[in-house]
């Protein structure tokens, strides 16, 4: 008889820590823009044969984002067990996100490139896992650069031999040399490149950070560096080509990215500065479709520099399932080289990027990684009001400087005043 | 209980109100309460009561002063322009009388394209160097270069570009409803006042325009509130920009709530734009309305 309890309680014991061991699938819902669903949804599949459970996307455009999760943030609804969000974001959210220290293992760290893994944590906690990440690298045609007439003509009046732009000087010579009145009416046919006013709020912090600038606006500490001689001199580097000569469309308040890309694709400039995953986008129908260069930015002063555009995955404190939504977000990390074989072909970690690198039709991979490793690439403050700056300071500082009519250092300090009155010091 | 015609009438009336107090009486509230504090949309628990002071910021602030500045002029721009070309467009099509029923079929298609469909198509067609608008402009010789004119990108022009898609999307919607107004004058004043002697223009400033005085009321108060309320053709086409020449209240609302955060702001702003329309209106409604039928 005891043989047969002992038994019993053994049988039931086993069945009891089976059930418990068992998972229920589950359904994860993610919240992405375009971007992230094309770039995590091979992944997100393969965690579904793997695991048993199911990823749902909800896809909304790239603000609505923002406002989805914020109405969720104020609501305390638990709509969403992931939301695939920008790096502009994360401080506004960082009260909101779960921790994710324990994913940031050395291995992980050393793998992704340093201006992720510092916007990865606010107030020192990790709280999103970097998807993939994006900057503007240097597109030019290659008809016209490895053209011998061209690189001869090149040489002979500016002294050195005709390649993608490295420099700020360099940039500036071929931006000249390469703006053309073809049929000699008067008019320019061709600009050497653009200068996107319509993005003046972001677009100009970039030759700050080639100038040498440990930050743009504010330093680790959150001190005012927005008047320092680095924000000065990239400041009148970003105007000159506008200002002091002729080589970029005067439109320039219209010219955003959108339009920027639209001039270049359709040879109305003959190198621009632009977001890397552009290169894999390339149109078919474009007349340079298969004339498209890439190079890693320009340096100036301080070196190669850009602003990295990263996307985090960060699990929402009010989801019903935290520890599988962690779980996902460690396998999208696990597998992050799947998203460089979707449209934007983007991924986060060095090795993904590196994996591909020599591949046939990734050409601005090596550009990217070079640009995104370099020390100078910084990202943008973390601080909660980090879109109000832009808008109410730094938007205008560069469209008033694209007047030509004021004083960059002027404008600078303006811009401290301001600060200043935010609470900033 | 006996179900008497007064009880039968709030019956009727009952779902109506119950989903206004719902839908509308109830968010006021809260927006009315929000403007009160201090809140964030990051965590609308902490509050923090400021009294007046979200409604000091605002009636001292520039920038809402400017906003509600650019705010008159778009509307006033949108408005004159709708309300011209309608009125010629009715008087045509009076004119043309059942001829006219297939040009006021085509007439009316921009009235079925959402918005903000609207703004992006203007906005593509008006940016220089790729915009057909300068490439038309140039090919008739009136501008001599592509980039000649910067439609969105020029501070003194924009707002009158911004509002472009909203002339051209609700004029035919202005004409219309002026049409049918035309309609309902009775010809044999028209006709008793020619046999007087009077003119063509003397019956259009005696007869046609005092008769249409009703109908014109309404088309410039709900037009006027609609451009006023202007926000998504604009935010497709500029977001308020360049350096804030085209942002008018709305987009100042916008920016505040949900770009940076600041609720109890926002929501005074809005609460000053919402009493500052109804004033507008009430004025226009008696001025307009009022004489008319005071005159009929």
């Amino acid at each position: 008889m005891k043989k047969l309890v002992f038994l019993c309680t053994v049988v039931a014991l086993c069945l009891l820590a089976l059930t418990a061991g068992a998972q229920e699938p589950a359904t994860l819902t993610v919240l992405v823009e375009q971007g992230g669903l094309w770039l995590q949804e091979a992944a997100a599949k393969q965690f579904e044969e793997d695991t048993g459970h199911t990823v749902e996307f909800v896809n909304v455009p790239y603000g609505s984002v923002f406002d989805r999760l914020s109405a969720e943030m104020a609501t305390g609804g638990a709509a969403f067990d992931v939301a695939t969000i920008d790096v502009v974001w994360m401080s506004h959210f960082a009260p909101f996100a779960e921790p994710l220290d324990d994913l940031f293992t050395e291995e992980v760290i050393g793998d992704l490139f340093a201006s992720l893994v510092a916007d990865a944590q606010i107030d020192g906690t990790f709280i999103g896992m970097p998807t993939w990440a994006n900057t503007e690298i240097i597109f030019y045609r290659k008809d016209l650069w490895e053209d011998p007439d061209e690189q001869a003509a090149f040489e002979a009046e500016y002294g050195y031999p005709l390649a993608p732009p490295a420099t700020w000087q360099e940039f500036t010579d071929m931006a000249m040399y390469f703006t053309r009145d073809y049929d000699g009416d008067g008019e320019i046919d061709m600009y050497g490149t653009d200068v996107k006013g319509g993005v003046a709020d972001f677009e100009w912090m970039i030759a700050v950070l080639q100038a040498g600038s440990p930050g743009v606006v504010l330093d680790a500490d959150h001190n005012i560096i927005i008047d320092n001689e680095e924000h000065v001199a990239g400041l009148e580097y970003y105007i000159s080509h506008h200002c002091d000569m002729d080589v970029a469309p005067p439109n320039v308040n219209e010219i955003d990215w959108g339009v920027a890309e639209n001039l270049f694709y359709q040879s109305q400039t003959a190198m621009f500065r632009f977001w890397g995953h552009a290169y894999r986008l390339t149109r078919g129908d474009s007349p340079i479709a298969d004339l498209v260069g890439a190079a890693p930015m320009i340096a100036g002063p301080g070196g190669v520099g850009a602003i990295p555009g990263p996307w985090f995955n960060i699990v929402p404190k009010t989801s019903a399932n935290k520890e599988l939504a962690i779980e996902l977000v460690q396998y999208l990390y696990d597998n992050n080289a799947m998203g460089i074989e979707a449209p934007l072909g983007l991924a986060a970690r060095k090795s993904a990027y590196a994996s591909y690198a020599d591949v046939e039709g990734y050409e601005n991979l090596n550009p990217l990684l070079e640009t995104l490793d370099s020390p100078q690439t910084i990202g943008r403050p973390a601080v909660a009001d980090w879109q109000q700056i832009a808008d109410e300071i730094l938007g205008p500082i560069g469209s008033d400087a694209l007047t030509c009519e004021q004083d960059p250092s002027e404008l600078l300090a303006w811009g401290r005043t301001e600060l200043e009155a935010m609470g900033y010091d | 209980m006996k179900l008497t015609e007064r009880r039968f009438v709030l019956l009727l009336l009952l779902p109506a109100t119950l989903f206004l107090a719902a839908f509308v009486a109830y968010p006021l509230f809260l927006l009315i309460r929000d403007s009160f504090y201090e809140v964030s949309i990051y965590a609308s628990a902490e509050r923090v009561f400021v009294g007046a002071d979200n409604y000091v910021h605002a009636l001292t602030s520039s920038r809402v002063r400017e906003s509600a500045q650019r705010t008159l002029n778009y509307t006033m721009i949108a408005l004159t322009a709708e309300f011209v070309l309608g009125f010629a467009a009715a008087l045509l099509f009076n004119a043309m009388g059942r001829r006219s029923e297939i040009l006021r079929t085509v007439f009316a298609f921009p009235l079925m394209i959402p918005p903000i469909v609207a703004g992006l198509l203007w906005r593509f067609m008006l940016i220089d160097n790729i915009g057909i608008v300068n490439h038309v402009l140039e090919h008739l010789g009136i501008i001599a270069d592509s980039s000649d004119i910067s439609w969105l990108g020029d501070r003194d022009l924009v707002l009158f570009s911004v509002a472009l898609p909203n002339i051209w999307l609700t004029t035919s919607f202005v004409a219309l409803v002026l049409y049918t107004g035309l309609q309902n004058i009775p010809s044999e004043l028209i006709e008793a006042a020619k046999i007087d002697g009077a003119g063509a223009l003397q019956v259009f400033r005696r007869v046609t325009v005092p008769l249409l005085r009703p109908v014109i009321a309404v088309v410039l108060i709900l037009r006027g509130i609609d451009a006023a309320r202007a926000f998504d053709m604009i935010w497709i086409q500029t977001e308020g920009g360049p350096r804030f020449a085209s942002e008018i209240l709305s987009i100042h609302i916008y920016r505040n709530m949900i770009r940076y955060g600041n609720v109890g702001e926002a929501s005074a702003i809005a609460t000053l734009f919402m009493l500052a329309m109804v004033v507008i209106s009430s004025i226009a409604f008696f001025t307009i309305w009022g004489q008319g039928t005071s005159q009929s």
